[in-house]
């Protein structure tokens, strides 16, 4: 085992610029392969702390007739918890409501909640610190879609309990930034006790937001969702895109796999003397076989250890300055941050140099098998075809 | 020299499959060769002479009859068993020396010691020796491919020397080489073969080897035409 390592250790490093073009190539699918991973692993990391913190948090308790994907149940999709089972929860209302800024009209959501909750990231507090009648907040995108900022003041129009129209003015107390474009995008929030005042839906709710993630029972017509229920879309996403992404970071390795398969073919023609000596010197065909075989797989060894030599530096950069994503990622509705800072777990790295060498090997042992086959007679002559 | 046989070839035929027929390289041979001989097998091409070498070194099977070399009917080993004699039994010297080209004179003549598992010191010891005997002490680290012909050569003797075997198969070693190499080649192993108590057998055209052999085998066709011992031309200088 040692000598066929020496030996074939020898024979690349004497191989000289072929070695290196196909450990570079290697390499290069090595760490892309990470990289590429990483930046999911990242993304899924992100996208789904900001998800909890922004929008989820540790669970949601809704009203059995609402459907977050369904518009036409947020009319009457709302109902009062018993109050016993309201410990621990954060009420939130949603009304379709229509705001006219500068003269446009946009439709909006009036996400009523209360304004000292503390389970998510959201700026509530500016709506208990402020003197306005109908103080609100809102994120970026809502503000540069709708042309708002902090101060403003915009007509808001809604429907109370009855279905009967009303509207004011609000002001707009605060800008958050978040990467969540559910709580942003098309979303106004104020005081739950304003919503309620505004609607006359006093203590109704269309969900409430668990904070410590410990329910013991639901109320009759209201269901429960985990943290993980109300993820797994996202979860689903992310490894679908995962899976999409194997595909062209598998050809890539295929690429460098088919170099060390080649190299491997043709060395083993090339080298029938070679081979014939090393018979003729006592080694029996399968260890030469061994021999052929750890050459190959070392190019895997060759090409992670300069794959460490450019990756780690790399990797350190970009988990450290992460990657910019583009603004339209942001208003697709996918939790996208305007970095994205990749994660190159322990595991990742493994598993990818698990693959790389298990597949260097496959692929090294293939054409190596020839040898046990050989006649050492006509290998010495280079005979072979 | 001794009486001992060492190698025993017992009517042994080979052929090879040629076209869709057969092709007699070798026909009912019968040949003994004794420790510490300095024997040659001469003849035209195409006559069997390197056939024969192969099946002494284990390399080939012969298709009839029995070669016994160390006490071992080689038809009957298995791939382990043949490669085990020929590393601790069998030195082979080839016609364009075969030397691994990664490797340096010190790695190539190593080779054979490490498929022996014989320590770092012990195996620098014995190089550096084998070396000294062909004189090539001084470029142990150079790579083949700057090495001349006469030193690649004498490189080759010293990886088939280094192991101390009983028996040195030579394949052409002159072939390739001036009259003065040659010699210095020939006179080095004839030299070993006398210190040492190796059998070496040559396949051979080259008149100057010949002239140091103490008997010459020709082959023809394929089987032994004469064999005779001989008062060799040359002395050791």
């Amino acid at each position: 085992m040692k000598l066929a390592f020496i030996l074939a250790y020898k024979n690349l490093i004497g191989a000289g610029l072929r070695t290196w073009l196909n450990v570079g190539i290697l390499s290069f699918a090595f760490v892309l392969i990470i990289f590429y991973n990483g930046i999911l692993d990242g993304w899924n990391d992100q996208a789904r702390r900001d998800t909890i913190d922004w929008e989820i948090g540790q669970g949601q308790i809704s009203f059995n007739q609402y459907d977050p994907f369904d518009p036409f149940t947020v009319m009457d999709g709302h109902g009062v918890l018993p109050e016993k089972d309201r410990k621990g929860l954060v009420p939130v209302l949603l009304r379709q409501g229509t705001i006219y800024p500068e003269g446009r009209m946009l439709s909006v959501m009036i996400k009523g909640i209360d304004a000292g909750q503390t389970a998510l990231k959201l700026p509530t507090h500016l709506l208990t610190e402020s003197d306005a009648d109908i103080p609100v907040i809102i994120g970026k995108r809502m503000a540069k879609s709708a042309r708002l900022k902090k101060g403003d003041e915009v007509l808001i129009r809604w429907r109370d309990d009855k279905g009967t129209y009303d509207a004011s003015s609000v002001t707009v107390e605060g800008v958050f930034d978040c990467n969540v474009s559910a709580v942003d995008q098309g979303q106004v929030w104020m005081s739950i006790d304003k919503l309620w005042e505004m609607t006359g839906l006093k203590d109704h709710t269309t969900y409430s937001i668990i904070t410590d993630g410990k329910i013991n029972k639901v109320a009759d017509g209201w269901n429960y969702s985990s943290r993980e229920d109300l993820l797994s879309d996202l979860t689903r996403m992310i490894a679908m895109k995962q899976k999409s992404s194997s595909i062209m970071y598998g050809l890539l390795l295929t690429i460098a796999l088919l170099a060390i398969f080649d190299t491997q073919v043709l060395s083993i023609f090339r080298r029938q003397k070679e081979i014939g000596t090393y018979i003729a010197l006592g080694m029996t065909r399968m260890r030469v076989v061994w021999l052929f075989t750890v050459e190959g797989t070392m190019y895997s060894f060759l090409a992670t250890v300069v794959g460490c030599v450019y990756g780690i530096p790399f990797f350190i950069y970009m988990s450290k300055a992460g990657m910019g994503m583009p603004e339209a990622n942001q208003e697709m509705g996918i939790v996208v941050a305007e970095r994205i800072f990749p994660v190159y777990s322990a595991g990742l790295i493994l598993s990818t140099v698990a693959l790389v060498i298990i597949s260097a090997t496959v692929v090294s042992f293939l054409p190596s098998r020839k040898i046990a086959k050989m006649n050492p007679v006509d290998a010495l002559k280079g005979k072979m075809q | 020299m001794t009486t001992e046989s060492i190698i025993s070839i017992k009517d042994v035929t080979k052929r090879f499959p040629v076209g869709g027929g057969e092709f007699t390289a070798l026909h009912k041979i019968n040949l003994e060769f004794e420790t510490g001989e300095f024997s040659g097998l001469i003849g035209p091409s195409g006559s069997g002479k390197t056939t024969l070498l192969n099946i002494m070194g284990s390399l080939d099977t012969p298709t009839e009859g029995q070669a016994i070399v160390m006490g071992k009917d080689i038809s009957k080993l298995t791939h382990k068993q043949s490669a085990l004699l020929r590393n601790m039994h069998l030195g082979f010297v080839f016609q364009v020396y075969n030397l691994l080209p990664v490797y340096t004179v010190f790695e190539n003549v190593e080779f054979s010691l490490l498929l022996q598992n014989w320590s770092a010191a012990e195996r620098k010891k014995m190089v550096m020796e084998s070396l000294e005997w062909v004189g090539l002490q001084d470029i142990a680290d150079k790579k083949p491919a700057k090495l001349s012909g006469g030193e690649g050569q004498r490189v080759a003797i010293a990886r088939a020397m280094v192991k101390r075997p009983e028996i040195v198969l030579a394949d052409e070693p002159t072939a390739n080489l001036d009259a003065a190499n040659a010699h210095t080649i020939i006179q080095t192993m004839k030299r070993l073969s006398h210190e040492l108590k190796t059998t070496f057998i040559f396949s051979t055209h080259d008149e100057k080897v010949m002239g140091y052999l103490d008997r010459i085998i020709s082959l023809e066709d394929g089987k032994v035409k004469k064999e005779q011992q001989v008062e060799a031309k040359f002395s050791l200088s």
